[in-house]
This record gives C-alpha cells, sequence and structure tokens, in this order.
C-alpha cells in the first residue's frame, strides 16, 4: 500500500487538445412554443458582434426544471420528449412519480394537442419506470446501469427524468452527490437532458435557490424556474391584465453556463389542452 | 412505446463488491493468518460490516441512517466508520493489532483504503490471481497463469524495471516478454491492467 500522492497527467492539457473534441453548439428544439428562441450564441459580423437565436436549448446540456406543484414541469418535459422522438432522437423518460402505463396515455393525450401522430413517436419514446420499480428508485448505480444499458440498445440521445426529487425523498442531504451523479453521468453519455426538480413552497418564488435540494442547481448547466401567482391586487391586475382571483404562470431562465440566455420573467400559459406557451417578458407587458 | 422490462434493469451486487473490500482490507492488516497470529478473529465482523457501510455510502449514496438499519448498527456507529481517517489508521494499525476488538474509526479507515484500492484495480492479489489462474485453465490460455505467479508480492503501481526483473525469460507467441514490455504504457496500476496491456500489444502485433 503505496501512500504517495499521484500526478493525474491525464487531467492537465492545453485548451487547444480539449477544444479539439468540444461538442459543436447547436440548438436542440423543445416543442415549447416561445422557449427556444430565449437561448442566444453569437456571431462576428463587420459591425461587430451579434446576437443570434440558438433555437432551443443547447446540445448535450443537463437543465434544472424547477418549481412548486401545478407549474407546468412534466407538461414542459412531456412536450420535449415527443418533440424529439417526432424528430427522430430516440429519448429515455425516467418516471419517478407516474407509473409506465400512466405516463403513456399522458403523452398520447399530450401528442394529440401538439397534433402529433401518436404511431410515429412510440417507438422513440423509452420509458424507465422507476416508480414501480423500487430499486430504480432507491439504488443509483441500478438506475444508471439501467440507462446505460437502454442509451445503447436504444441509441437514446436525450433525457428526461421526471422527476429527480424523487430520486432523494427523505434524504435531501444526499441530493447533491446523487444530482452530481446523475450529471456526470449525462456528460459521459452526451445526453441533452431535462431534470425536473420539485421546488419547496416555502422557498422564495421564482429562484433556484433550494431547487431540489440544497445547491442543486449548482451543479447542473442551467435552471429553468417556474411559479404561479394569484392575481390579489388592483396593481396586479393592471400589470398581468387579468383579473383578481385568476392565476398567472411565470417563467424564467435562470442561468445556462453553455450559452447566453434572456434573463427577464416570462408570463406563461397552460392551454386548455395541457401545452406550455412562454409568452412576453412582463417587461413586455407593462410597456 | 418500448417500457425496460425487469428482466432488463440491471441490478447491481452490493455483496460481490463489499466481500471485494472485506478481502482487500483483509490483505491490507496482513492477511487472516496475521489475525490468527494475534488471536484477534473478532475483527472479522467488523471488518465485514465497515466494507459494507463504505459500499453502501460511496457506491449506493446511502445516508448513515439508512445504512445503521440495513447493518443493524447504531447510527453513531456508522458515522465513526464513514468518518474515519485512513491514512491514521495505517500509522497506528501495528499497535491496534493487538487489540481484541476493533475500534469502528480503524475497521472504517482501513475499508475506506481497501475500497479506494479497489476501485484503483487492485484487489486482493491472491484472491484474483486464483481465479484468473482457474479462468486460463478452462479456456486454455496459460501466460496469465506464469505472469500472476511470478507477480506475488509486488506492490502495484508497478515500474518496467520490476516488470522485467520479475518476468524475464516468459514467452508469449513467440514474443519475449522484454519485447512485450518495452511497448506497455506505464506505470502499471494494478494486475488486471498490466494482463489488459500484454492482451492488447499481442492484438496489435
Amino acid at each position: 500500500m503505496k501512500e504517495e500522492r499521484e500526478i493525474i497527467e491525464e487531467a492537465v492539457s492545453p485548451l487547444k487538445e480539449a477544444g479539439a473534441k468540444a461538442p459543436e453548439l447547436k440548438g436542440i428544439p423543445t416543442g415549447i412554443k416561445g422557449l427556444d428562441e430565449l437561448f442566444f450564441t453569437t456571431k462576428m459580423t463587420k459591425k461587430g458582434v451579434k446576437k443570434v437565436p440558438l433555437g432551443g436549448i443547447p446540445q448535450y446540456a443537463v437543465m434544472n426544471l424547477t418549481g412548486i406543484s401545478d407549474t407546468g414541469k412534466s407538461l414542459i418535459v412531456e412536450q420535449f420528449a415527443i418533440t424529439q422522438a417526432k424528430l427522430d432522437i430516440p429519448t429515455a423518460f425516467i418516471t419517478v412519480e407516474t407509473p409506465a402505463a400512466f405516463l403513456a396515455a399522458a403523452l398520447k393525450n399530450r401528442a394529440q394537442a401538439m397534433n402529433i401522430d401518436y404511431n410515429t413517436i412510440e417507438n422513440n419514446i423509452i420509458i424507465i419506470d422507476a416508480a414501480s420499480y423500487r430499486s430504480l428508485r432507491e439504488e443509483l448505480p441500478t438506475l444508471l446501469d439501467t440507462l446505460a444499458y437502454a442509451i445503447k440498445q436504444y441509441h437514446i440521445k436525450a433525457t428526461v427524468i421526471d422527476s429527480v426529487t424523487g430520486l432523494f425523498e427523505a434524504k435531501e442531504m444526499m441530493a447533491r452527490s446523487i444530482v452530481r451523479s446523475l450529471f456526470n453521468f449525462m456528460k459521459k453519455w452526451y445526453q441533452t437532458a431535462l431534470f425536473v426538480s420539485q421546488k419547496r413552497s416555502g422557498h422564495e418564488e421564482l429562484t433556484a435557490e433550494a431547487a431540489g435540494g440544497y445547491a442543486v442547481s449548482h451543479i447542473v448547466d442551467g435552471a429553468m424556474v417556474l411559479s404561479k401567482k394569484i392575481i390579489n391586487s388592483s396593481y396586479d391586475e393592471r400589470l398581468y391584465k387579468k383579473p383578481i382571483g385568476e392565476i398567472v404562470r411565470l417563467f424564467r431562465i435562470d442561468g445556462c453556463r453553455m450559452c447566453g440566455h434572456d434573463t427577464d420573467t416570462h408570463i406563461m400559459e397552460i392551454t386548455e389542452t395541457g401545452l406550455v406557451k412562454i409568452g412576453p417578458s412582463l417587461k413586455a407587458l407593462r410597456g | 412505446m418500448p417500457v425496460i422490462t425487469p428482466q432488463e434493469i440491471k441490478t447491481q451486487d452490493i455483496d460481490a463488491l463489499a466481500v471485494r473490500v472485506f478481502l482487500k482490507s483483509l490483505e491490507m492488516i496482513g492477511g487472516p493468518r496475521k489475525l490468527i497470529l494475534y488471536r484477534n478473529l473478532t475483527w472479522i465482523p467488523s471488518l465485514l460490516e465497515a466494507a459494507y457501510s463504505v459500499v453502501l455510502a460511496n457506491e449506493y449514496l446511502k445516508t448513515e441512517s439508512e445504512i445503521a438499519e440495513f447493518l443493524g448498527l447504531t447510527r453513531q456507529t456508522v458515522r465513526n466508520i464513514l468518518r474515519a481517517d485512513p491514512e491514521l489508521v495505517m500509522k497506528k494499525l501495528e499497535g491496534e493489532l493487538k487489540e481484541k476488538d476493533l475500534k469502528a474509526h480503524t475497521a472504517g479507515g482501513l475499508a475506506k483504503l481497501a475500497y479506494q484500492e479497489i476501485k484503483e484495480g487492485r484487489d486482493h492479489l491472491t484472491i484474483f490471481a486464483d481465479l484468473v489462474i482457474q479462468s486460463s485453465e478452462a479456456l486454455g490460455i496459460t501466460w496469465p497463469i506464469e505472469v500472476l505467479r511470478r507477480l506475488k508480492g509486488i506492490d502495484f503501481p508497478v515500474t518496467k524495471e520490476v516488470l522485467l526483473k520479475k518476468l524475464e525469460g516468459i514467452k508469449i507467441q513467440d514474443k519475449s516478454m522484454e519485447e512485450l514490455l518495452e511497448k506497455l504504457n506505464y506505470p502499471i496500476k494494478s494486475p488486471a491492467h498490466l494482463l489488459k496491456e500484454i492482451r492488447i500489444n499481442l492484438e496489435n502485433a
């Protein structure tokens, strides 16, 4: 047994060498109206640097989607999975809350609302039912090995987990370790991933703080924060242009280390058919 | 819509890894014979508990309470195991070996070191060599048997010079070991790493 310190030479590399392996910055369409235009890249022009929409979330990004209950997190990831499947991108859907059969029913409804033929997508969404199988929910190595198997078997390129919070129920002190393991796994397997993270109602609205655990949002590439608000004053009525007693939903990108993004708070709408749309920013609404 | 079936769920074997960690920690204290010599085989249950604790905490991200419940220990004992300082344990080991009861932090320190060794590919060498020798005989590949027999007693990672001395004279598929050792990537971290490097070089020859 040697107690000598070891130099990890492989961990040191010049930027040029690492850059040669860098993935291309490309947008992955989410299927959420109004969202894809909120991520940007830049382009050098004769007039200077120009902001160019990315057309989706960055490829290979691992994003947290966080909010309290009934803010539309599951709807967003379902729309995302259906959109990927429609684009012929095999997508893993790790369901921690809803058993597979019920998730399939929800996806069928969602596809109908999106005017997408269910038969064209059903083979491209691969469900890993952690809601029904305790070992997948409670033993992280089992979940990761099963996901690795599914990625190889079905050539999966995108992964959704609804929700990561379900993987550390009653042990939030492990949240960072669990999310770190999941994040590293997604990077190793070149996945574009969305993690649904449930936020406690006691936490401040529209912040990623404590989203699904202590400092979890620091680990992932970015966070999208959802919230809702009841109109309970004339000021709110004037600002949100909604009558008193109604609910408005809000959306904000809390950060993305892979590309530029819109920083405003936007109105978010869930239509009667259950589709999520990102609306104007509050700044634009106020005029 | 494809749903991953129960047969496709890749359940990991906690026991296998915990036993590997246990055997490695036993090897690190000098093997079972050393425990027999000091008449303290009572250490064995504590070493096994520590091995399970370290595996459950590091691989399965289990909390202290969950580990305590699984092993039937108190939470404080699990905490002592998981918070043990491995370096300190190795320094105090000779003295500790004369004690009848193994302290939780000593067992924990040993298990943590053993887990780290396993993760770096250095299993209990005698057991590893024995299993590879049996498999090699079954598959009719004889060179790993000779290589592993000669490696007994050496510490890993190992340099080219040590290997040249230990494996002198062996021939594999008409290639001398000296010729093969020239082409390997050093340092060799474990016996498994050495066998893999030799195999790759034979395939590329």
